[in-house]
């Protein structure tokens, strides 16, 4: 009987369990590394005690004020961005699929860099608080892949074509950022330029608080939304026969991917690839499983992002290398890599 | 034909049109409870629009489709799964899924948020898969299956929707002639046990004149006529309908007409 085999599944610590397991250990390291690494190392054990609520005062000041809000960025927008990759790559069934791709990325720095261009005085004060940027992030974001979205037209469930659309708008996208970097104030494109490629080293704690308050709930409610994702996974016509409203519930994911990418990229910049990587490592690693593809999915998102943000700390220092160029320079082979295989999503 | 069998699904003046091509043309024709129709015509006729219009999965300029008389565009996407079960012409499903996941997922409509996986959907899926003697291989991946096991896994989706009508595209296209009539027989048998009401789309036509009820001609997007095999077995009607010359004699065996074309007209 199925019955006994699911629970059988429930109870056995299954290999996704222990992959899972093993994915979280990394984690943990890689994260507590993140927050020991910098100009003075400071030992494991003392991030962990401080993280634990002890620790002495310079300690304390270095990783509360200093390093974990960088960290910490960087484990929730890789989080977020792999989260949104894992729902574009499931509803659209293919491995192609991410928020980079499909130009939600772009979509969302064009937003955050017309905000930044119009509500900043003379003097790059920003006018407005700064809790407004996730919101223009999702607006960018959403414009884009609502473009790619009725530019695809009635052929919006070819994965294919929602990817060449996805890449035209990116381009467009990314030529209107550079136009208004340049008709902007000097100081402030220099800036921007650096948040573009995706940099979390200058966030500071309101802007963590920010990207949670954002990205918790609408991450509950994909969580949620991500239950009817298995009979999305039949081809069009078998999905909607079983009595799925597979028109609406496309766009309803794709619109929690855009405002997942956006509380990312809002603050984190535009790191790519990540969103491409972390579900399809995921799946190679858990398989089908659904809340296992996307905790594995976050995880792994996050320790991309962290260990890209380290590994510049490591290797670059003291220059401040956009975390974007290591994801890309590790994802770009990889996307290509994927491009080359024989595509066998689906079939 | 029975004129006390009820008509599960009456579809009254119905046309569609893909941009400005017409489709279907006002097209009316009744499906009889419990019986096996059978859609056959030449391509392009319009038989799948007219089996994915039965089902809502096109929306029709005018006309309605008629489910126990009442209008399929008022019932909502899973009440209408709950009632009628299709299988596509070339459906797909991940590489990866098993056997098992899938026929899990005929049991969509029959969910909810207040109404998670119980007993029942256990017993549906479960007797779906024996039905179809996929119960055997429910474990193993789609990706890994022939094409006679993965045709039969894909009905066994469709039979745990347990819906009353059950519609099948081209259900044999891909498949050997063994594995041709382990499929048609197998339908049916459900018809004949269950009482399931079928509509087939078949190319084939000595297989349609041979498992039909009802057969019906479809071309240029209206029925050109419909009724028994016997009726509607004839040279003239199949060289109009489907442009070949073609001579009708008895299959010795089943006591069906079959038709051997001759040549196209």
């Amino acid at each position: 009987m199925s019955a006994v085999a699911a629970m059988r599944r429930r109870t056995m610590p299954g290999p996704t369990t222990i992959a899972l397991l093993a994915v979280f250990a990394v984690f943990v390291l890689l994260f507590l590394a993140g927050v020991g690494f910098g100009s003075t190392w400071i030992g494991l054990d003392t991030v962990t005690g401080v993280l634990l609520g002890g620790g002495e005062r310079t300690d304390r000041l270095v990783v509360v004020q200093l390093r974990l809000p960088r960290v910490l960025a960087a484990a929730i927008a890789g989080g977020a961005i792999a989260y949104a990759g894992y729902l574009l790559q499931r509803i659209t069934r293919n491995e192609l699929a991410s928020p980079g791709v499909l130009g939600v990325v772009d979509g969302a720095a064009l937003g955050v860099v017309l905000f930044l261009a119009i509500f900043s005085n003379e003097s790059n004060a920003l006018i407005v608080p700064v809790a407004w940027q996730p919101l223009a992030a999702a607006i960018g974001a959403m414009t884009a892949i609502g473009l790619v979205f009725l530019l695809s037209g009635r052929q919006a469930s070819s994965a294919i074509r929602l990817i060449l659309f996805g890449i035209a708008i990116a381009a467009v996208a990314k030529a209107l950022t550079t136009i208004f970097m340049l008709i902007g104030p000097i100081y402030q494109a220099a800036q921007a330029a650096r948040w573009l490629a995706g940099a979390v080293n200058t966030i500071n704690w309101v802007e963590v608080q920010i990207m949670l308050m954002v990205l918790v709930p609408v991450g509950i409610i994909a969580g949620i939304a991500a239950r009817t994702l298995p009979p999305a996974d039949l081809d069009d016509i078998s999905s909607r026969s079983i009595g799925l409203n597979l028109p609406v519930y496309r766009i309803i994911m794709f619109l929690l991917a855009a405002v997942l990418t956006a509380g990312a990229v809002a603050f984190a910049g535009g790191v790519g690839f990540v969103g491409l990587i972390a579900p399809h490592m995921a799946r190679l690693l858990v398989g089908r499983g659904r809340v296992a593809g996307i905790v594995m999915s976050i995880l792994l998102g996050a320790i991309i992002l962290v260990g890209a943000d380290l590994l510049i700390r490591v290797a670059f220092a003291p220059l401040e290398v956009p975390a974007g160029t290591v994801t890309a320079i590790i994802g770009a082979p990889y996307f290509l890599y994927l491009l080359m295989r024989k595509d066998n999503s689906n079939g | 034909m029975d004129d006390q069998v009820a008509n599960r699904i009456e579809v009254k003046a119905l046309s569609l049109s893909y941009g400005p091509e017409m489709v279907l043309d006002a097209l009316s024709l009744p499906i009889p409870s419990g019986q096996i129709t059978v859609l056959a015509g030449p391509n392009g006729c319009g038989k799948s629009t007219l089996l994915r219009a039965i089902r809502r999965l096109h929306a029709p300029q005018s006309g309605q489709v008629l489910l126990d008389a009442e209008d399929i565009s008022r019932l909502n996407g899973k009440a209408l799964g709950r009632r009628i079960g299709l299988l596509a012409q070339s459906p797909s499903a991940p590489q990866d899924m098993t056997v098992e996941e899938l026929v899990r997922l005929g049991r969509y409509p029959h969910q909810a948020m207040m109404q998670p996986w119980g007993a029942k959907d256990d017993a549906a899926v479960a007797a779906a898969m024996t039905g179809t003697g996929v119960e055997e291989m429910r474990h193993r991946r789609i990706g890994s299956l022939s094409g006679g096991q993965l045709q039969r896994a894909w009905i066994a989706m469709v039979l745990a929707q347990e819906t009353d009508v059950i519609c099948l595209d081209e259900p044999v296209n891909h498949l050997d002639m063994a594995h041709q009539l382990d499929c048609l027989e197998l339908v049916t048998r459900l018809n004949k046990e269950q009482g399931r009401t079928v509509v087939l789309v078949l190319h084939d036509l000595n297989l349609a004149a041979r498992y039909a009820d009802q057969l019906v001609f479809v071309a240029n997007g209206t029925v050109r006529e419909r009724g028994t095999p016997e009726t509607m077995m004839r040279s003239d009607l199949i060289e109009e309908v489907f442009n070949v010359t073609a001579e009708i004699i008895i299959d010795p065996v089943h006591k069906r007409p079959i038709c051997i074309p001759h040549r196209r007209s």
